[in-house]
């Protein structure tokens, strides 16, 4: 159990935290047909579409209600309407995710007033009725990128409307995107930001391979992993169709992979009644042995050979791993989900997780397997990876600067990812997710070792480099060396 | 910044975008956002952009979390030393500063930035929210520079004002009024001069710096790329500035002239044309005579040089068909470069260009090229299709529109990492502008997949 801790500091300093509208966006962008709109100025789309585009290399699908300095002070009712109507009508989406930012929520908008009237409007005037919309409270003053997800995933759960159980089925097929099945075996995966798209695909073929069909919601897998589509579109090209969400209530279990996604688990069980079985993550052997148990009991199967061949190379990869992740000193920053399932997996093998940092608090953090968790930023990173002499840096592009100055290796995961290409189809969860991962990180670690060697002049060592010696914790060894230099010795 | 004060920025003589306008659309300032077409920058992404490549000085954002977290280190802005200007400095206002002002919050942050890395000067820059709730910015920035003594200059450029040339403009009054003048240098030569509106994107600076060096002009001042805080402050003692391809900084050059006296003129570094007219205007504004005879000289011997490194490729893009679709002067400055390589520009943006720079676009494409005025990512596949182009040459945010559409593609704006300026740039162009038409990629994406032999659209 970690204690958790918060700095004193007041001022950000390379800030690790994300907004709230950002990580809603996010929930959207995992769904087919779908337009994420922040209701706000030009600038909180325009800096986080840039940021989403580094990361993931594809075109994001993001826009805004356009608020000015005089719509925030005289009301942006009228704004939100006519930008909604012309996104309706331009993008054609078949899902809008409504965001709110800081600029909405200072000027205490009715938003949810404004939206009744506009769906109202929409189906008189028009045959096929105003597009889902579902609205979100995410003010970039509160919370992060977490919390957005969090709050945009059990706003859409709670907004979606059911088919219900006698409804025709010709509504089957018709929506764009994955996830078309239906009937007693169907699994509700309700899913948080720490899962890539591989991760999703490796995740979908495991629940798969027990004869149940899951929708995955959502599902960046879809949409954000880098495909190219017969044509151009100005929406997502993939991800959870509409036609799957409304079918959601036929689902008998909602399983909830991700702490991130635990609210919006309890929301969609409670709505239909379904059984939920939840997991904070899935890295490491027994994270994932915990998800396949539930699986055979569910399913009454046993797994297939490929997941008994995943396992058994996981196995074996925690063998091959051990010695050299074994003892290393790591520190990491990431989103809440995302530390807790990397740090887990590396402690699993030995590491030593010396430094620890979410952006944010939340509940899963406490459950880390280590000492201490610190809500902060990079700088709290960087002053704490030096005290605790961290030989790996895991964490976003961004943490790459902070390994360059203290001069330690760096391993991106996370987000943003935006100094290397194909960040979506690295791993980080799974049977197989998990080995790619801890081979990985033992290889940067093999890698920088092969590089220097620190006994040739321990004043070289690496996490010394560019900064006093002195304020570096000396280990025995090199006290010792110290102290034969004197000439007292 | 009061309204009337920013009024004054949209009446800007010495923009024709301005001067173009009627009485009526001059009131109305910048163009209001258009409803389903809301994705470019706002006034505070057009302020980082003009001051944060100074690359000595801390850069502060009073806002929440959004403004910040999501734009830090993320510009090409390339520096030759200090890179203090890539750390991100935020006073992160949370809900309790939203209710009780942020004002405590934003001066700790300053004096923890100083406090840290000393740097010469530290930039605020309000936003939305801070604007909103009322904080008092000039009051903090004054607080924090008396109890550090260090320059802090307060940036009045919140996103919701306006577009990202606003912020520009903003960003030049901010100097204007508070850096520029602030620091007399002890080296003034007959030769410095500032260039403004140049931002070190990929390095070009340092592609342009030898050129002009060999004529022995010096830069006393680049507003803002790889600039020093104390260089930027001594801008007032240059004899020459050049805007470069940015109308948004007319104010700032005017506004050199008005107080300091110094002349300026509009030009690019794109394309051995522009290159050479460059040198020419330097050499006009700095006295003439003796200067133009070695000007003309210098353009003699880099025009050889650039020509046998050009031939090669004018060879292979003889006929090339591109459509360019970019703003302002950068429409024309760009066409130039691509004409002078052979490239036939078939269909040309011009939804941020002024009505001189349209005009100015007509005279060198002629009469048969298409004008493109409105730039949806649909709209510029269904043009690029139609004059059957060879490669779309734009601005990063079109780049997977592009490639979405099997289209080659050159990046030509703000972030991309490959610079084109000077004459070494225009070789660059050339080489990037081949390898994107004829890389072996295209053949293999248009081609069907076995199961689908119609192919695709």
């Amino acid at each position: 159990m970690a204690r958790v801790v918060t700095t004193t500091r007041r001022a950000g300093l390379d800030p690790l935290k994300f907004s709230q509208p950002l990580g809603g966006a996010l929930v959207f962008l995992g769904l087919a047909g779908a337009m994420p709109v922040m209701h706000g100025s030009k600038g909180c789309a325009s800096f986080a579409k840039a940021l989403l585009t580094r990361h993931f290399n594809e075109p994001i699908p993001l826009q805004t209600t356009g608020i000015t300095e005089v719509t925030a002070v005289l009301g942006s009712g009228e704004e939100l309407v006519v930008h909604l109507d012309a996104i309706r009508a331009k993008q054609r989406p078949e899902i809008i995710g409504l965001l709110t930012t800081g600029v909405t929520e200072v000027s205490g908008e009715d938003v949810a007033g404004q939206m009744r009237q506009y769906i109202a409007m929409m189906e008189h005037t028009t045959p096929e009725g105003a597009p889902l919309i579902v609205r979100v409270s995410t003010p970039d003053f509160l919370g992060g990128l977490s919390d957005g997800w969090s709050a945009a995933l059990r706003a859409l759960v709670s907004a979606v409307p059911f088919d219900g159980p006698d409804a025709d089925d010709a509504r089957r097929g018709s929506g764009r995107g994955s996830g078309g099945s239906s009937g007693e075996d169907t699994v509700a995966v309700l899913v948080g930001p720490s899962l890539t798209a591989a991760d999703l695909d490796e995740l979908g073929a495991l629940i798969r391979g027990f004869g149940l069909a899951p929708v995955l919601v959502p599902d960046l897998s879809g949409s954000l992993d880098g495909h190219l589509a017969p044509s151009w579109q100005p929406t997502t090209t993939g991800g959870t169709g509409l036609a799957a969400l409304r079918r959601l209530d036929r689902a008998g279990l909602v399983i909830t992979i991700g702490a991130t996604a635990a609210g919006a688990g309890v929301d969609l069980a409670a709505r239909t009644d379904a059984d939920l079985v939840h997991f904070d993550h899935l890295s490491g052997l027994r994270a994932v042995d915990a998800l396949v148990t539930e699986l055979m009991a569910r399913s009454g199967r046993g797994p297939t050979h490929e997941v008994r061949r995943a396992r058994a190379r996981l196995a074996d990869g925690l063998l091959d791993s051990h010695f050299g992740l074994g003892g290393a000193r790591i520190a990491l920053a990431m989103e809440p989900e995302a530390l807790v399932a990397v740090g887990s997996l590396l402690h699993d093998v030995g590491a030593e997780i010396v430094a620890a940092v979410s952006p944010t608090d939340a509940p899963v953090l406490a459950t880390a397997p280590w000492d201490e968790i610190v809500i902060g930023d990079l700088i709290d990173l960087e002053e704490r990876a030096v005290d605790g002499g961290a030989e790996l840096l895991i964490g976003s592009s961004h943490v790459r600067a902070v390994a360059d100055r203290i001069g330690a290796p760096h391993l991106p995961v996370g987000f943003p990812i935006y100094d290397r290409l194909g960040a979506t189809l690295r791993t980080t969860a799974g049977y197989a997710g998990s080995l790619r991962l801890l081979v990985d990180a033992a290889n940067r670690l093999l890698d920088h070792h092969h590089d220097a060697d620190h006994r040739m002049d321990p004043h070289r060592d690496h996490h010394t480099q560019g900064r006093d010696v002195s304020q570096h914790r000396i280990d025995p060894f090199d006290e010792l060396d110290v102290l034969c230099q004197e000439p007292s010795c | 910044m009061a309204a009337t004060d920013r009024a004054t920025l949209f009446t800007e003589p010495a923009c024709d975008h301005n001067r173009d306008k009627s009485a009526k659309e001059r009131k109305a300032g910048c163009p209001k956002p258009t409803p389903g077409g809301t994705s470019g920058g706002c006034t505070f992404d057009g302020a980082l952009i003009t001051l944060v490549p100074i690359v000595d000085s801390a850069h502060v954002v009073h806002g929440p979390i959004a403004c910040a977290g999501n734009s830090w280190d993320g510009r090409g802005s390339l520096s030759s030393g200090p890179d203090l200007y890539r750390r991100g400095f935020t006073s992160d206002v949370g809900e309790q500063d939203v209710i009780f002002g942020g004002e405590q919050r934003l001066f700790d942050t300053i004096i923890e930035a100083v406090e840290r890395h000393r740097p010469p000067a530290v930039f605020v820059y309000s936003t939305c929210v801070t604007a909103m709730i009322g904080d008092d910015l000039d009051a903090v920035c004054a607080a924090a520079a008396t109890h550090t003594g260090v320059p802090v200059i307060p940036v009045h450029a919140p996103g919701f004002v306006g577009n990202k040339n606003l912020g520009n403009k903003l960003a030049g009054e901010a100097l204007l009024e508070h850096v520029i003048g602030t620091v007399e240098p002890p080296d003034v030569t007959d030769l410095d001069i500032n260039l403004v509106g140049e931002y070190n994107i990929a390095g070009e600076l340092w592609d342009v710096l030898p050129t002009l060096s060999k004529l022995g002009l010096r830069v006393r001042a680049c507003i803002s790329g790889d600039a020093r805080y104390a260089d930027v402050a001594a801008a007032h003692r240059a004899r020459a500035t050049m805007v470069v391809c940015s109308r948004a900084l007319l104010g700032l050059a005017r506004g050199l002239e008005e107080q300091y006296g110094i002349p300026w003129f509009e030009g690019s570094f794109y394309g051995v044309r522009a290159m050479n007219d460059t040198l020419r205007q330097f050499a006009r504004l700095l006295g003439g005579g003796e200067l133009a005879e070695r000007a003309e000289e210098l353009i003699e011997l880099e025009q050889t040089a650039v020509d046998l490194a050009l031939e090669p490729y004018r060879e292979r893009l003889a006929g090339k068909r591109a459509v360019l679709y970019t703003g302002g002067v950068k429409s024309w400055s760009i066409v130039s470069a691509l004409q002078d390589l052979g490239v036939e520009v078939v269909a040309n943006g011009i939804t941020k260009s002024s009505d001189g720079d349209v005009e100015k676009i007509q005279e060198l494409l002629g009469p048969d090229a298409k004008i493109v005025t409105e730039g949806s990512p649909r709209e510029l596949l269904r043009i690029a299709e139609e004059t059957r182009a060879d490669i779309l040459v734009a601005g990063g945010r079109n780049q997977y529109t592009a490639l979405k559409g099997r289209l080659p593609f050159l990046d030509i704006n703000q972030e991309r990492h490959i610079p084109y300026a000077g004459y070494r740039g225009a070789v660059e162009l050339a080489r990037r502008l081949d390898l994107a038409i004829t890389n072996p990629v295209w053949e293999q994406v248009r081609a069907p997949a076995p199961w689908d032999p119609a192919g695709v659209a």
